[in-house]
């Protein structure tokens, strides 16, 4: 390790890495097509139904999508299910491992220890996943099943019907769009600038895509994960010295781009559209 | 008696004589023949100077033969023609259609165009010949005629037409009129079908009664127009009469529609076709304002804003059109013992439950709609707080990213613990 060539380590396996990647073409299609009909009556959104062939068009790539994300959770509980297994651990002590997904009070320590460091303070000690982090990926499962939910209901009215009172697909109206509107809203304005448009990643960070960082940026980032790799000697099980492939790292940045544009642009047309309403009540 | 005879002879010369000159030169006086007219207009290239204008003296007696007016010598139109010798006075005056078609003469005077021409003296006002043409009348089931059904809309535009001197100086409500109808299902029946029964521009402006439809003696006044309308749409009218819409069964102080308020006049489409179900809803919002407004706010509504999105319910498809009823009204197609029914159009297996769903909802009225209401506020406020704790987050987050990014690596948290 005291070679001057730069070190890799995995972050994100090549499973992980297809998952992220049906989440980005899935997400942002629902989020392109959801919100056209949501926001029917601004022209941004009648210029979206009209290029991607009218409102039916629409309807079906919705819901294409839709089964698309039940599929990429159903391949994140797998996943999971195979983390588990190889931790062996019991069910509980996996979920709420130490370095697991799931906050813990930990986290809420690094919040503060951020802000601090916000203000001047040192670089808070982030392990493996930060607090931020885990939001993003408990968001989904959460917005999976809000979204997941509401969004069968309004597919199949007539069998919802049979289960609750009719009117309750207004409701679910209601949650779907709002929820789906934070959803669009975090991940194309917050877990864009916390991934990717932070000064020290802008303007994108593919370990996403290429799946590999360096050891001094692990160490940078997550020294406790470092720290923790040292100590137990599994650092040098894990180190590589194949750096991502060049091609690999030129269309990871090249398509990252282009949805992080896509998002950056819908949401600004959304900002707009509601501070217009703002402005007109 | 050679004398006498003598005399006899005289007299009768003279009396010849007289005969001869009262029939020579007084027939010429009393009765000018179609011929001697001719012998001066049948020549084709005959022409005056007008004005400024050349005009042919020209009367092709082939095609006038051939008109309604064949057996009408030239001077029972002309009548001051025959007041001359063989030239008469020039110009002649106007010929006075009313003379014998004093009923229509006396309908057109009061209409219109006829107040325009003959009291305000507008020279583009039309006279009967602007319309029937002069030496050429033939009868309205004539195809050449030109006030037959396929030639009506070309004869009208003459001056209707958009971008005419007529249409440039004078204040019309309407625009674009024969633009338009020609684009309409009456317009298009006529030119693309050659539907000679459909509706052309006399069938509902009368021909010789043209009023504004601000008149109420109009045939398009707004309380005249079912009456019109129900010339060919009888069992349409039939029905609309037994609707809440009608005023045999409503009675009230605010405007009940008639058919124009939903079909536009000129640019009237079938109700199938996508442009008329993309505006159904605004039709009648122009009334049932809250119903419209609330409308737009649910699926149905978003999705009619879109491309392609004339599929969706509109109004008339839950509400029926012509029939419409209010909901109480067990003939309405949303009552009780319907409402099945109706939403089964579309939603295959829909039941009782579903019937409920809300389709003009807002989440703006607490009153009516409280559960929309809490729920948008618990959803708005999930949002607001979300995004209040992650933009402060982000919005430190941005200058110390930047004042480490200038500094360098920035500190690591290991060695400074």
């Amino acid at each position: 390790m005291d070679n001057n060539e730069p070190l890799y380590i995995e972050r994100f396996s090549v499973f992980q890495r297809m998952t992220h990647l049906l989440v980005i073409v899935s997400f942002l299609t629902l989020a392109v097509t959801g919100m056209a009909l949501k926001f029917a009556m601004e022209d941004w959104a009648q210029w979206i139904a009209y290029v991607l062939g009218g409102f039916s068009v629409l309807g079906a790539l919705h819901r294409f999508f839709a089964i698309v994300t039940f599929f990429y959770f159903f391949l994140t509980m797998i996943l999971l299910y195979t983390k588990w297994r190889e931790s062996e651990k019991s069910l509980l002590g996996f979920i709420f491992d130490s370095e697991g997904l799931v906050p813990n009070l930990n986290d809420a320590k690094e919040l503060i220890a951020t802000l601090k460091w916000f203000f001047g303070g040192p670089r808070p000690y982030y392990g493996h996943w930060t607090y931020w982090e885990k939001f993003d990926f408990m968001a989904v499962f959460w917005g999976i099943a809000v979204i997941g939910s509401s969004g069968l209901a309004l597919w199949f009215p007539v069998a919802f019907s049979n289960l609750l009172p009719g009117y309750g697909l207004n409701i679910a109206t209601i949650i779907h769009s709002d929820e789906a509107l934070l959803a669009a809203g975090f991940i194309f304005t917050i877990h864009f600038y916390n991934t990717h448009l932070r000064p020290d990643k802008f303007p994108l960070d593919p370990v996403i895509f290429v799946g590999s960082i360096s050891v001094d940026e692990l160490k940078h980032e997550r020294p406790r994960e470092y720290d923790q790799l040292v100590a137990s000697g599994e650092l040098e099980e894990l180190v590589q010295r194949q750096a991502p492939a060049p091609w690999l790292k030129r269309m990871s940045t090249v398509f990252g781009l282009f949805v992080v544009a896509t998002g950056s642009v819908l949401i600004v047309s959304i900002i707009i559209t509601m501070f217009s309403y703002i402005g007109k009540h | 008696m050679t004398r006498i005879g003598g005399s006899i002879t005289k007299v009768a010369c003279c009396f010849i004589l007289i005969l001869m000159v009262s029939f020579g030169f007084g027939g010429k006086v009393l009765a000018l023949t179609d011929d001697e007219c001719l012998d001066c207009h049948g020549e084709e290239d005959w022409t005056t100077e007008r004005d400024g204008e050349t005009i042919s003296l020209y009367v092709d007696m082939d095609m006038f033969n051939q008109t309604v007016h064949a057996e009408n010598g030239c001077i029972s139109c002309h009548e001051d023609a025959a007041e001359g010798e063989y030239e008469h006075p020039v110009p002649l005056a106007s010929v006075n259609c009313a003379n014998c078609h004093d009923q229509i003469g006396e309908i057109y005077e009061n209409s219109d165009h006829g107040k325009a021409a003959l009291d305000n003296h507008d020279e583009l006002a039309p006279n009967c010949d602007d319309c029937h043409t002069k030496h050429n009348i033939l009868p309205p089931d004539n195809k050449k005629s030109s006030t037959y059904p396929l030639n009506i809309p070309l004869t009208c535009g003459r001056c209707h037409r958009e971008g005419t001197e007529m249409t440039q100086t004078h204040d019309l409500n309407q625009h674009n009129v024969v633009e338009n109808y020609s684009m309409s299902i009456h317009g298009k029946g006529l030119f693309v079908d050659g539907l000679i029964v459909t509706a052309v521009c006399n069938s509902c402006h009368t021909a010789h009664n043209v009023l504004k439809a601000s008149n109420p003696e109009s045939s398009v006044n707004r309380n005249n127009i079912v009456e019109t309308c129900d010339q060919c749409h009888v069992g349409i009218v039939n029905k609309f009469k037994t609707s809440v819409h009608s005023k045999a069964i409503t009675s009230t102080d605010k405007k009940l529609p008639v058919c124009i308020d939903c079909h536009n006049s000129h640019t009237i489409s079938r109700v199938s076709q996508k442009d008329f179900r993309l505006i159904i809803a605004e039709q009648c919002g122009n009334c049932h304002e809250y119903e419209s407004e609330t409308y737009f706010e649910t699926y149905h509504g978003r999705a009619s804003m879109l491309w392609g999105g004339e599929t969706t319910a509109k109004c008339s498809d839950c509400h029926g059109s012509h029939n419409i009823m209010p909901s109480n009204d067990d003939g309405s197609m949303i009552n009780e013992a319907n409402i099945v029914e109706t939403c089964a159009q579309c939603h295959s297996g829909a039941n009782q439950s579903f019937t409920t769903y809300l389709t003009h909802a807002t989440h703006n009225d607490r009153e009516r709609y409280p559960y929309l209401f809490y729920t948008f506020w618990a959803m708005t406020g999930l949002l607001v707080g979300t995004f209040a704790f992650f933009g402060l987050h982000t919005i430190l987050w941005i200058p110390r990213g930047l004042i480490d990014k200038i500094k360098g690596s920035g500190s690591n948290g290991k060695k400074t613990e």
